[in-house]
């Protein structure tokens, strides 16, 4: 299977040093799963970071710290046991949806589903979302940035066909209408900016597609 | 029985060795060099009011992962310092989210920020040659280039935080970025 659409260098390296927003990351993560090319990029950004590590100020540490750590280290070891992969998603989303058949969905049109996820911030609006065989979205803006990557099945619109691990970043106001294929349900993560003017407890009633007519 | 390509650098070997017998005798010097870069690393994004022992809590933290990582750690895949940096990021995530008061949802960076699924190494010789060389390469780099990338690394700032704080278009700081990634790249090649 082969990932068409990644996310850009710039996303990449923010992803790589850390700087880039939780939200966003979590779409990231969610791509890596799936784009082995992703991976090796990864790498190189992250050996970038490695050398900036060896290159950059050295400080010295409290003298105990040493001693501490050292006692420390006699305690056991507790790794926390490797979750097996239960649904074969992204391992973020699996933790994310500790069981998918019992998330709750809202229906926000006959062929439109969605389920917000809790991700400890409200800078990014994380959710899954289903769009039914066959089913289409009214065609809709977008209010901020936005990134859909596909978990499962595959939709289209009038760019082109996106299938499990494609990675889609809409700038605001791209204009888009979605639809999935006819033989299967296709299940996406999308993660959306929420506008500055817009965090407060009413705005977490709304959706991104809001508003927007069924088709 | 597969060939093996160790690393040549000295710190990979050391923490090949705590992870394989557990060696603290290797822990401790490698302890002596990466936790003052550490605290360099904490400190260079650190806001001032989280203070100082924090870095020291950071470092504490970074290290004690480190030894019950280091296991895991494949020098074949990647360099000490190079998996060592990505322990340090995940730590200095968490610790600034906790700060930040995040409402707790048990995600934490590792779930995000995920060390390598069970890819195969890509290209072994490509590996130690990108990690010799990128040092090298990245001091070629214009200043105006190698100071950004700088700021979103150690500093941890995101492209729009450099944008405001160097007072340049968004748009600059990204193709500045994009542009130090080519060169990298090229010279990494060439
Ligand atoms: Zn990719």
């Amino acid at each position: 299977m082969m990932v068409k659409h990644h996310p850009n260098e710039n996303l990449l390296a923010e992803y790589a040093a850390g700087s880039l927003p939780f939200g966003l990351s979590i779409g990231i993560s969610a791509h890596l799963h799936f784009c082995s090319h992703c991976q090796h990029r990864l790498e190189q950004l992250n050996s970038l970071g490695g050398s900036l590590l060896e290159e950059g100020q050295s400080v010295p540490v409290d003298e105990g710290l040493l001693d501490k750590l050292m006692a420390r280290i006699d305690n056991p070891i507790e790794m926390p046991a490797s979750s097996a992969s239960r649904f074969n998603l992204p391992g973020v989303v699996e933790k994310l949806v500790p069981d998918l058949k019992a998330l709750r969905w809202r229906r926000l049109s006959p062929s439109l589903k969605v389920s917000r996820l809790n991700t400890g911030q409200d800078r990014y609006e994380v959710a899954l979302h289903k769009i039914s065989r066959g089913g289409k979205v009214a065609e809709h803006g977008h209010r901020g940035q936005e990134v859909t990557v596909v978990l499962k099945g595959s939709f289209s619109d009038d760019d082109g066909v996106y299938t499990p691990g494609d990675f889609l970043l809409r700038e605001p106001g791209d204009i888009h209408r979605p639809r999935a294929t006819q033989n299967q349900d296709c299940l996406c993560l999308s993660v959306v900016e929420a506008p500055v003017s817009l965090t407060g407890w009413f705005y977490r009633l709304l959706n991104p597609f809001l508003g927007f007519k069924p088709s | 029985m597969h060939v093996k390509s160790e690393r040549n650098d000295d710190w990979s070997s050391l923490l090949s060795e705590v992870g394989s017998n557990r060696d603290r005798a290797a822990f401790i010097r490698l302890f002596k060099h990466f936790a003052p870069l550490i605290k360099g690393y904490s400190l260079s994004k650190t806001p001032r009011d989280m203070g100082v022992e924090n870095s020291d809590e950071l470092v504490q933290e970074v290290m004690l992962k480190v030894w019950q990582k280091a296991p895991y750690f494949d020098s074949r895949k990647a360099a000490a310092s190079t998996w060592i940096y990505t322990i340090a990021r995940n730590c200095r995530i968490d610790l600034l989210r906790r700060g930040a008061k995040h409402q707790n949802t048990g995600l934490e960076a590792d779930d995000v920020w995920q060390p390598d699924e069970d890819n195969e190494p890509y290209s072994l010789l490509q590996h130690s040659r990108d990690h010799d060389s990128i040092k090298s390469c990245f001091r070629q780099l214009p200043v105006e280039q190698s100071h950004i990338l700088t700021k979103v690394y150690m500093e941890g700032k995101s492209h729009s935080e450099v944008a405001s704080e160097l007072d340049l278009p968004l748009g600059t700081v990204k193709s500045r970025v994009r542009l130090a990634l080519k060169k990298l790249q090229v010279m990494l090649r060439g």
